[in-house]
């Protein structure tokens, strides 16, 4: 126990004392705050700290056909602010004002010579308009209609019923019910793999690195295998988590610190963020690091050159995506039967069980037994990895094939 | 007491490492533990440092069973090794703790030892910026820090400078002093002479060799000649059909079948006026022992 917390405190000092660990930390923190300010910074640039997403947009009604009932758009919330000309204002002159950026579209009412009227949509550049958007013809249809029907003599009521005033709520006939925004669970179920995957592909570094720098020889004879493999897979998941709750914090707080409270709630429901939420997560993070973490000290110890340590991590890696994407790609459809076994596979419960949890579909029985299996899993996987560790770390020479490896399971040195 | 192999055997699949092989260092000395590459030394080594499990025969340190866990035993690998990018501090500090000492008694053995051996200036440093020399000091601290009773050093002066190589000889013999126990395996059978009281020489895993090392070449006759004249005695040396190994500047080592054979070529001569500035019978090097041998 000596021995372990001894690997561990090493293990730990020398991961964070190293200048790639700290650099890239940085690195992140610094991109997830400028992440956040993008807006802010956009708005920065924008002229007189106008909104960006508020484009003008100039209407040139010479015929008067809209009575001067256009400035009621203005009054819809659309997006865009309307000036409203009834003079008329040639193509050339328009093409001037959305060149100095007085306005930024324009639309022209003309009268056909059937009688019938075209809408002409100008826009500086079609490559990012490539048609009239659909909700300013809504608009501009509503306005007419309504100045049709206000002539014909209709009293409030009548007018209030011929505008349709449903409202639309959507329910689904399986039992389980989907609650979280799926885009937002996706993007975390990826952040989770990627902080599993790469913490535990610091283990297998690791322990190549103490084989190819052969301090392996002399560190066998000062504690056990078992010891530096635990020691080292703990040491690495403690400073592999530290770090990612600093980069979850630093990004929580950017959120609030940074971002207007209605873009932060229309992305992200805090409310799902429990505290339960967060120790299970947690919880499947280290089950998951260790699974992996393991079976990479498995491959680092088959190997004494760097330059093998990929080819080795191979088949972990690829057990590693297959997991991901069985929970990834069920998760779209989380209430299927796959999605559910996903959840106690133990490959791929790590990066899906925490996101049924979210979206509140996981049962307490469905939780236990995926924790037990991915739990009875690690057992295994450590009783084969600190083995083959055992027996492999003081093999030097080519890169061990799966052969050697089984027979290097069968030896019977330690 | 001391350290005692008996009858210890391991076989990898497919090949015998080590074949029942027996030897006891009962005294504070060096043991010298010889073989050629593959002979089975660091097999032997590794068993008696409890790595490896043996797999027949008993190892033993004053009388108990020798178990990973049971021993502190200090070993040098043949295979230098230090974490490049970690301070030489902490990588000593970290060895000292893992072999139980106290952080403050690792601090002063590590700045006792940074001394002895002339590395106090790059105690702060990484191990990356260090020589090949100094980094086989550093490593040979690790081996020692914790005082152990027994010490194995594998190849100890490979690599190390006339300068670096007296200093570790000057320790390993006050070590021995102190009463330490020390296996050592090497090469270089110049050193091997120098310090081993009793040798054991392996080939193939099997014992071809063992005992007190004075006592071997004792039993050995005398098979060289080392004589050197003013003038050529190449025809001298082919009338008494003697065998010249080497020659430079009227200077011989001769091959001779008896010491009487050598004083009847050295009578010639002084009958024959011829000056001999050197007349020396050598008995075999532990060099020529070991290649009669292994070879």
């Amino acid at each position: 126990m000596r021995d372990l917390k001894t690997v561990i405190a090493f293990t730990i000092k020398d991961m964070a004392k190293r200048k790639s660990f700290i650099i890239s930390t940085l690195i992140i923190l610094i991109l997830i705050v400028i992440g956040f300010n993008i807006p802010n910074i956009i708005s920065a640039f924008t002229e007189d700290g106008e909104n960006l997403g508020e484009e003008k947009i100039l209407i040139v009604d010479s015929t008067n056909l809209f009575e001067g009932t256009l400035q009621t758009l203005n009054q819809m919330d659309l997006g865009y602010t309307f000036q409203i000309a009834n003079n008329d204002i040639s193509f050339e002159d328009i093409k001037t004002r959305i060149e100095d950026k007085d306005i930024n579209e324009a639309i022209i009412i003309e009268q056909k010579d059937d009688g019938t009227y075209k809408l002409r949509y100008i826009v500086e550049n079609m490559t990012q308009v490539a048609s009239v958007p659909e909700d300013l013809i809504n608009a501009i249809n509503a306005v007419y209609t309504n100045l049709q029907i206000s002539k014909l003599g209709l009293t409030q009521e009548q007018i209030a019923s011929l505008t349709p005033n449903f409202e639309f709520t959507i329910e689904q006939t399986e039992e389980q019910e989907v609650s979280g925004n799926l885009g937002v669970i996706m993007l975390l179920s990826i952040v989770l793999f990627y902080a599993i995957y790469f913490c535990a592909y610091q283990v297998s570094s690791s322990i190549t690195t103490e084989k190819t720098s052969k301090i392996m020889e002399t560190l066998v004879t000062s504690t056990s295998p078992r010891t530096i493999v635990l020691g080292k897979t703990i040491g690495i998941g403690i400073v592999g988590l530290l770090q990612i709750c600093v980069i979850v914090a630093t990004a929580l707080i950017s959120a609030k610190t940074f971002l207007e409270p209605e873009l932060l709630d229309a992305v992200l429901d805090m409310s799902k963020f429990t505290p339960y939420l967060a120790v299970i997560t947690i919880v499947y993070f280290i089950l998951g690091y260790f699974a992996y973490a393991l079976l990479y000290a498995l491959t680092g110890s088959t190997v004494s050159k760097p330059e093998d340590i990929q080819s080795a991590n191979t088949p972990v890696a690829i057990l590693a995506v297959i997991g991901f994407y069985l929970s990834y790609f069920t998760m779209m459809n989380p209430t299927s039967e796959l999605n559910q076994f996903a959840a106690i596979f133990p490959i791929s419960s790590p990066f899906c069980m925490p996101f049924r949890i979210m979206m509140g579909i996981a049962s307490t029985s469905e939780i236990v037994l995926s924790i037990i299996v991915l739990i009875i899993t690690i057992l295994i996987i450590a009783k084969v990895a600190i083995k083959i560790y055992s027996n492999a770390i003081l093999n030097y020479g080519t890169k061990m094939t799966f052969k050697d490896i089984v027979k290097v399971y069968r030896d019977k040195n330690n | 007491m001391g350290l005692k192999l008996e009858n210890v055997s391991k076989k990898f699949v497919g090949k015998q490492a080590v074949d029942n092989i027996s030897f006891e260092v009962d005294k504070p000395s060096v043991f010298g533990l010889l073989g050629t590459n593959g002979a089975g030394k660091t097999t032997t080594i590794r068993m008696l440092l409890g790595i490896i499990k043996k797999d027949t025969g008993e190892i033993t340190w004053n009388g108990k069973k020798v178990e990973r866990k049971s021993v502190n035993f200090g070993y040098l690998p043949e295979e230098r090794g230090v974490y490049p990018k970690t301070k030489i501090y902490d990588q000593l500090m970290y060895f000292a703790k893992l072999k139980g000492m106290s952080p403050k008694d690792a601090d002063e053995a590590i700045k006792k030892w940074a001394k002895v051996l002339k590395v106090e200036e790059y105690i702060q440093m990484t191990a990356e910026k260090l020589s090949k020399g100094n980094q086989q000091k550093i490593q040979f601290m690790t081996a020692i820090i914790h005082d152990p009773e027994l010490i194995v050093l594998d190849e100890p002066f490979s690599g190390l400078d006339p300068v670096n190589t007296e200093i570790l000889k000057n320790i390993i013999m006050d070590l021995v002093k102190e009463g330490k126990y020390i296996i050592m395996s090497s090469h270089q059978m110049s050193s091997i002479e120098e310090f081993c009281t009793d040798i054991l020489i392996l080939n193939k895993g099997k014992t071809v060799l063992k005992g007190n090392l004075k006592e071997i070449k004792e039993g050995y006759k005398a098979n060289r000649l080392e004589i050197s004249t003013d003038t050529n005695i190449d025809e001298y040396i082919k009338n008494f059909n003697m065998d010249i190994e080497f020659s430079k500047n009227n200077e011989y080592s001769i091959k001779i079948n008896s010491e009487e054979n050598a004083h009847q070529l050295l009578k010639k001569l002084v009958d024959d006026h011829v000056v001999v500035n050197k007349f020396e019978i050598k008995k075999p090097t532990l060099n020529d022992i070991f290649i009669e041998k292994v070879g």
